[in-house]
Parts: structure tokens; C-alpha cells; sequence
């Protein structure tokens, strides 16, 4: 019987685990042990709902309700001075409980302070879209929507950024394997050369240590290439690669090793 | 000759050309000579005046960070090398510093220095590299001739490191493989002693050159609001009025030890980030010569350590391995099975030739990232042509492209 | 009258060199190679750094050209994705017969380091290649030595007759 994979991730998988490995937790510091972001967590929580809050290597961490990211965006940026924002994204946890962690990463210039401010949505869900309070983020979520096919509300243009738009599946999934769907493995041949060609061209070879010892045509025989369809017998003389014939060449000058001069020092 | 048959339907299929308002729609790249790598560019004309820029990138796409969650930390390496191609270590060191922040590790001095020295050698050749580029496509041929000519002899002494020319691998996890050869501060000290006469030849070439100076002041304007709304960093942000540098803001390293002034400028048209990029140049070697007297200061006090020493998951040096037979095993197990982390996230970010590089690591406590996200400058600063490009003409496209620096396998990943 | 006798076949006769066509335009092909600048990724810094002042490509009589149809060798350099592979095919379509393909460094010959689905695995599914270059990326002298077989591999033909053209199906 084959051994069972789980469908939900199969992304690599650690091979073996200590049965009493428990991994350390990077510690984590409560909000008030810093006065900038106490203050600034104090400014976010009158207004709106904290869930959880607090600070991870340096910055601090706020998880919020996904519908008020709007408002809170707007309210760090203008009161908050959190004039920048960095970088945003998604986080699969469709494996755990069928949700999506999108967080965005949020820089102040003149507190020098990060935050990142998160939060969940069901799988399916849209984000409301803050391309209105940072152009960055027209980018950003257009990425997130193509890598993890979270669409986001009010967007300008929610179109696939880095995959082609004819692209079939969202490659950042955790459902969605390293090399590749079907789709995705014949999607050059398709549109370039169609169904039909699959046979000729043949699959692509994924594995990287495949070594084909009689495909003279590519690299595998290297010193004793041959043309292509001659019998391979094993005794091949083994060819000799240099750049000029031995004759030499019409009216090219025969390159004189002994004549040329080397130089020691490359910055004399 | 019959061509070998495909399906490729012609291009603009869905593109109407024939308009009524006389707008003429113009496909720039993938394959130009002047998109710096794989852009492409939908640019709406009225006339030569373009009223609508649409930017498609994902050419260079390769599934970085699909890669990152199937892989051990260590294994990864290798693979931020290709994101900035033109200064590959300053990938190397910021995925590194994002791992060592995740596990709080503290790297020894000497490494810190041979680090710092990588950074600055390679935030030059970035920089020569785009003086090249964007100078060539400008079309002033003989600085794109010098410019590579300087970063051949910084790309020799790197070779000397690391043994590869571009793809560097440099920096580990926890600190710095090799102790610097022998021969590399002379060389080093010789190419910065003749740096300066190198960058005011540029300069004698271009700032008062007619062309240059029409092709550059006053295009391509990004004011701050613009910059700080599009997540803009590095030149592009610091020639727009603010001046912003990560290395003194949230010093890393030795930074806050070495002594570098950071240029700005409010203008933030085309010929300001040129000039930022220069005088960029001149603090790299500032920071160059301080970096040399730091090193020998270690060598002096007899600091001999290259990696930090944490058993559970840096390797123990390479004379431990072959002589002891549990840092023989720690190595066995780290090799194969990978270090991990503890649960947590990090997010640090490191000022990168190009503007701020940052790493997002998602750890569960396996061998393999969760999540990681790379948060590269280019990808924003290719998004701001959205907004830079209408308004300007055809010719400043190019030198638009040219001045934000944008390297594709940074947009794309 | 001086009598003067001239051999013309020889070194020292007169400014004339006898050949065959076969020679003369095998000559003329193999030294004006012009490649398209077809930088793709990493490749592409190592292919402009050898036509830049160290390595200087012009020896060779190898001018990049923006313009495929200007092109006779295509260096692809770099990572060719799956988004763009349409675009490597339309190119070389565009350009005129005879044609040679250089596939440069890893990404190119097999699809390398990127073993994902963004990646095409190897230029040679799209077009069909003459020349694979080794090596991440390769260094400015391993192009430089795949031209110079390159233009061998050229010499090694009949230019008087039709070339046979390379196809991948």
C-alpha cells in the first residue's frame, strides 16, 4: 500500500523529528515594556479592536479585526506617523483552520520603529484594498491575490502581476507543489506549440540528478560527444574541443600562445 | 523556407490601434536593451507624450519564495544570490542577519568586519554598474568602457574571496566562511587609492556634459509624498528629500562604528539620484578604508573567530569536525536535516545598493520556512513608473528605467 | 623591358588571395557573429561584461545588436520562464537564416538552480541549440571560448549548399 501524503501541504517536510523535540519560541515581550509602541498601541486600541498585541524581536505586533484595516492603516499613517509601508503579504494556514494571515509591515521615519499589524480571514474572503492610503500597495496586494488568490475589494486593476494571466492555480499555496501542476508543466508547450507536440518534445525532466549516459546530443557524454543517432559501443575515440582548426584558419592570424603576454598584477 | 509551425497568435490581438482620440499604444520590452532586465512596458502616446504607463513584470519570475519553504535555511543561500545579481552579497547578508535575528545569534567581530568590507565592495560594483547601464543608454559608451573596467578589478578581488565572479554565496548563517586571502587588502587599498581620480573622471565626462545634463535634470521627478507612498527606499528616496539610510538609522554590524555621511537631495529628478549614486560611491570608500584599519585592529588583538559558536545550529569549524566526534555529528545532522529555528517571526530589513532589502520569516520550528517573503526595493521602484511615466516623453523612458535601477531578478524573484 | 615575374598565389604576389566561396563566406559568417541582447538574468551581466573592456567581444567581430533581425546568434543568458517562453520563440523566428543559439549557464541548458514552475527546463524545449555553456553563470572567457567553437562549428559547413534547417520537431 502506498504510504498516505496529506493533500493540504505538500510542501517538504522535515524527514525525521526527535519525538521529544519541542522547539524554543522566540521571546516575546509585552507592549508596555517599550514607550513608543505602548503609546502607539494605546492610540490604535481607543479606537479600534486589539486582539492580541505584542513585541517580537524589536517590533511590535498588533492583531487586528480584517475589517477595520482601513481605518487602522489610515489612523497609524496620519496620527502615528507610520508614514511607509514596507511590505505586505499572506501567510497559508488553509492546512490549520481554513484561514489566511495577511499581514503588513509598517515603518515610522521618525520614531524608528516598525510594526506589523495582522490579521485572519476565512479562506475565500477578500481583504479590503489600501492602494488608496499607499500606492504600495497596488503592487502588493495584485502579488498577494496571484500568489495566494486573495482578491482584494476596491483595487484598481486585480490582475495577476507575476504569473502570466492565462495562469491556472496561485503557486504560494501550501496545496500547490514546488515543480508544478500538471498545467503547469505543459504550459509553454501548449501555447507555444499545442496539445499535439506534447508527445514530440516529451516531459520535462524534473529530476536533477538524471543523468541519460547514451543522449549525446546534450551534455552527458563529455569528451566523447558524438552525432546524433550514431550507435554508442563504448570505445569511442575521445574528441579533442579547440577553438581553431589545425590548418589554421583563412586570413585568421594562428592564435601563439608562447606570444602573448600574461600580466601579473590585473590592476597595474 | 517554411518556418517550423507554432500557435503564437499575433500579439496585440485585444489591442486596438486604430483609435478615435489618435492615442497610439507603444509595447516596450521584454527583450529591450534599455528595460534593464525583462520589463515590459505598455505606454498609452498622445503624440511623443505618454499619458498612461502600465508596467507588466513577472518575466523574471522563478518562485523564490515557493523555493525558500522547500528548503533547509543554509540551502537557500545560494538562491538569494540571483535575486540582486549585481551586489549578490548584500542578499546573502540580509537573509543571514534575518536568520541570526530569528535564532539571536551574535556573530564575532571579525566577521562582522570581512562582512561589512563585502557589503561596501559590493554596494561599488552596483553602483559602477549602473553608472555603466544607465550611461550607455543614454549614450555615453565610454563611461559604460571605465565603469566596467573599475568593477572588473572589484570583481577580481571578490574572486579571491569567494572564488565566483557574481553569484557570491559569501556570508553564512552565523558569520563568514573564509578569513580574507592574502593579497586582498593591498589590492583592496590600491583600487580605493585610485577611486577617487576613477569617479571625478565620470564626472568630468558627464556632469557637465550637454546631453546628460537635458536627459537628466528635471525628468523624472518623484516628489517625497510620491516616494514615501510607493514604499520607495535607498536613492530613490533619499534624491526625493529624505534622507534615510538603514545603515545609520537601525545600524547593523559595525555601522554605527565607522563614520559615512549619507547624501540627499530634494530635487529628486533624474540628474539628483545620479549624483547620489557618486558621492554613494565616495562613502563606500570612506567606510572601505575604515573597514581595512578595523581588520587589522583584529588581527592584532588576536580575534581569530569567523562563525559564531552555537552548537544547536551553525556547524563547529572545520578542525572540530575532522578531530572531534560530536561536532562531527552536530555537522552530520545540521547538513541533513537543517537547523531549527524557533517558533516566531522576524522581519529586518538591511540597506542593499538598491534601497531596502528585508527578509519576513515565518518560522515554525522546522527545518524548512513557513512562509518567507523578500521584500525587494526594485519591486516598488518599477511600480512607481505607474505614476512617474505620463507626463514625460519617450526619450525619458529610458532614462527613467536607467536611474531607478531596478534589477528584474529582484522585481520578479 | 624589366621582366617581372609575379606569383600571384604566393605571400609577397599581389594583394590577392585566391579561396573557394564555400571559404570566403564561412569566413565572413564565423567573424561577424552578432549576437542579440538577449540578457535574461545573472547571464546577462557576464555576457555584457564580456563585450565590456576587459573581455572586449569586438575582437571576435561579435557587436550586439538590439534588434533580432540584425541577429545571427541568440545568447540566451539567463533564466528563461515560463512567461516569457513565448517571447524567446518570437524572437527567434524573427531572425534571418542562418541562425545559431548559444545556450548560457545553467537556467538556460537545464532550468539550473530553479527546479519550480515558473521555470522553463531548458531553452532547448522552446528552440532548438547549438551550444550549451556550463557553469553559474559562466564566466566572461567560457562565452567567449563557446563563440570560438561556435564559429568553428560555422567554418565546418557548406555555405555553397542550402543549410538544412535546425528544427526542434
Amino acid at each position: 500500500m502506498r504510504a498516505y501524503t496529506p493533500k493540504d501541504n505538500v510542501q517538504a517536510k522535515a524527514y525525521y523529528t526527535d519525538r521529544f523535540y519541542v522547539s524554543p519560541q522566540v521571546p516575546r515581550h509585552d507592549v508596555s515594556s517599550d514607550e513608543v509602541f505602548a503609546a502607539d498601541l494605546e492610540t490604535i486600541s481607543s479606537k479600534f479592536t486589539v486582539n492580541e498585541s505584542y513585541i517580537e524581536v524589536g517590533q511590535m505586533v498588533v492583531y487586528i479585526n480584517a475589517s477595520d484595516i482601513y481605518g487602522v492603516l489610515e489612523l497609524v499613517r496620519d496620527e502615528l506617523s507610520y508614514t511607509q509601508l514596507t511590505e505586505m503579504s499572506a501567510i497559508d494556514w488553509l492546512a490549520k483552520d481554513n484561514t489566511f494571515e495577511i499581514f503588513y509591515q509598517m515603518l515610522s521615519m521618525t520614531k524608528r520603529k516598525r510594526i506589523r499589524i495582522k490579521y485572519s480571514i476565512q479562506n475565500g474572503q477578500a481583504v479590503d484594498s489600501v492602494n488608496k492610503l499607499f500606492r504600495s500597495a497596488d503592487w502588493s496586494e495584485r502579488e498577494m491575490f496571484d500568489m495566494f488568490g486573495i482578491e482584494a475589494n476596491n483595487h484598481p486593476f486585480m490582475k495577476r502581476i507575476l504569473m502570466p494571466y492565462d495562469w491556472q492555480g496561485h503557486p504560494l499555496l501550501k496545496t500547490y507543489p514546488l515543480q508544478g501542476d500538471e498545467f503547469a508543466a505543459w504550459y509553454e508547450v501548449d501555447k507555444i506549440y499545442g496539445k499535439e507536440a506534447r508527445d514530440i518534445i516529451g516531459p520535462e525532466i524534473r529530476d536533477t540528478a538524471n543523468i541519460d549516459r547514451y543522449d549525446s546530443e546534450r551534455f552527458a557524454r563529455l569528451g566523447f560527444e558524438q552525432p546524433k543517432g550514431t550507435k554508442i559501443t563504448g570505445d569511442e575515440e575521445p574528441t579533442v574541443q579547440t577553438y581553431q582548426e589545425d590548418g589554421g584558419v583563412f586570413l585568421i592570424t594562428k592564435f601563439d600562445k608562447d606570444a602573448s603576454k600574461i600580466v601579473d598584477d590585473p590592476q597595474r | 523556407m517554411a518556418q517550423i509551425k507554432n500557435r503564437l497568435t499575433p500579439f496585440f490581438e485585444n489591442i486596438t490601434f486604430d483609435r478615435e482620440d489618435n492615442e497610439l499604444v507603444l509595447n516596450f520590452g521584454p527583450q529591450h536593451p534599455s528595460a534593464h532586465g525583462q520589463l515590459r512596458l505598455m505606454l498609452h502616446l498622445q503624440q511623443e507624450q505618454i499619458v498612461k504607463a502600465h508596467p507588466d513584470v513577472g518575466y523574471l519570475h522563478r518562485g523564490m519564495e515557493k523555493m525558500a519553504e522547500n528548503m533547509i535555511y543554509n540551502e537557500f543561500m545560494p538562491t538569494t544570490d540571483r535575486m540582486d545579481y549585481i551586489a549578490s552579497s548584500s542578499n546573502n547578508y540580509g537573509f543571514a542577519l534575518a536568520v541570526e535575528r530569528l535564532i539571536g545569534l551574535e556573530v564575532p567581530r571579525r566577521a562582522k568586519v570581512i562582512r561589512m568590507m563585502l557589503l561596501e565592495i559590493n554596494r561599488l560594483m552596483s553602483h559602477l554598474f549602473w553608472l555603466a547601464t544607465t550611461a550607455l543608454d543614454i549614450g555615453a559608451m565610454t563611461v559604460f568602457l571605465y565603469a566596467f573596467r573599475e568593477r572588473e578589478y572589484l570583481m577580481d578581488i571578490i574572486e579571491g574571496y569567494c572564488g565566483a565572479r557574481l553569484t557570491h554565496a559569501a556570508i553564512r548563517i552565523g558569520g563568514v566562511p573564509l578569513d580574507i586571502q592574502d593579497d586582498f587588502l593591498h589590492q583592496l587599498r590600491s583600487f580605493l587609492n585610485k577611486l577617487p581620480q576613477n569617479i571625478k573622471d565620470y564626472e568630468d565626462l558627464l556632469d557637465s556634459n550637454r546631453i546628460w545634463l537635458m536627459r537628466m535634470e528635471e525628468v523624472g521627478t518623484v516628489s517625497t509624498e510620491m516616494a514615501l507612498s510607493w514604499g520607495c527606499t535607498g536613492p530613490m528616496l533619499r534624491a526625493s528629500g529624505v534622507a534615510w539610510d538603514l545603515r545609520k538609522e537601525e545600524p547593523y554590524e559595525l555601522y554605527d562604528e565607522v563614520e559615512f555621511n549619507v547624501p540627499w537631495s530634494d530635487k529628486g529628478d533624474n540628474f539628483a539620484r545620479y549624483r547620489i549614486y557618486m558621492e554613494e560611491m565616495r562613502e563606500s570608500a570612506k567606510i572601505l578604508y575604515q573597514t581595512i584599519e578595523m581588520y587589522e585592529r583584529c588581527v592584532k588583538d588576536g580575534q581569530t573567530d569567523l562563525m559564531a559558536h552555537a552548537p544547536k545550529y551553525i556547524s563547529a569549524p572545520k578542525l572540530d569536525i575532522m578531530t572531534q566526534n560530536y561536532s562531527l555529528m552536530q555537522h552530520f545532522v545540521l547538513v541533513t536535516q537543517g537547523m531549527r529555528p524557533p517558533v516566531g517571526e522576524v522581519y529586518v530589513a538591511t540597506e542593499s545598493p538598491k534601497g531596502e532589502l528585508g527578509f519576513f520569516i515565518n518560522s515554525q520550528g522546522g527545518p524548512y520556512p513557513y512562509r518567507l517573503k523578500l521584500r525587494a526595493p526594485s519591486f516598488w521602484h518599477t511600480g512607481i513608473l505607474t505614476d512617474l511615466l505620463p507626463g514625460h516623453y519617450i526619450p525619458d523612458v529610458v532614462s527613467i528605467i536607467g536611474t531607478t535601477n531596478i534589477v528584474f531578478g529582484e522585481v520578479d524573484r | 623591358m624589366a621582366q617581372h615575374k609575379v606569383n600571384y598565389t604566393q605571400d609577397g604576389g599581389l594583394p590577392v588571395a585566391l579561396t573557394s566561396i564555400d571559404k570566403i563566406v564561412n569566413w565572413g559568417r564565423s567573424n561577424s557573429l552578432w549576437a542579440l541582447t538577449y540578457g535574461l538574468a545573472c547571464c546577462g551581466i557576464e555576457m555584457m561584461a564580456s563585450g565590456a573592456s576587459r573581455f572586449d567581444f569586438d575582437r571576435f567581430g561579435t557587436i550586439f545588436r538590439a534588434s533580432p533581425r540584425q541577429a545571427d546568434v541568440m545568447i540566451v543568458a539567463g533564466t528563461l520562464t515560463k512567461k516569457h517562453a513565448e517571447f524567446i520563440k518570437r524572437l527567434y523566428d524573427q531572425m534571418t537564416e542562418p541562425r545559431w543559439v548559444i545556450s548560457m549557464g545553467s537556467c538556460a541548458n537545464t532550468g539550473g538552480m530553479f527546479n519550480t514552475y515558473a521555470t522553463v527546463q531548458g531553452c532547448d524545449r522552446i528552440i532548438p541549440v547549438d551550444l550549451y555553456l556550463p557553469g553559474c553563470a559562466p564566466r566572461p572567457e567560457t562565452l567567449q571560448y563557446g563563440v570560438m567553437l561556435l564559429q568553428k562549428k560555422i567554418r565546418a559547413n557548406h555555405a555553397s549548399k542550402a543549410q538544412k534547417a535546425k528544427r526542434l520537431m
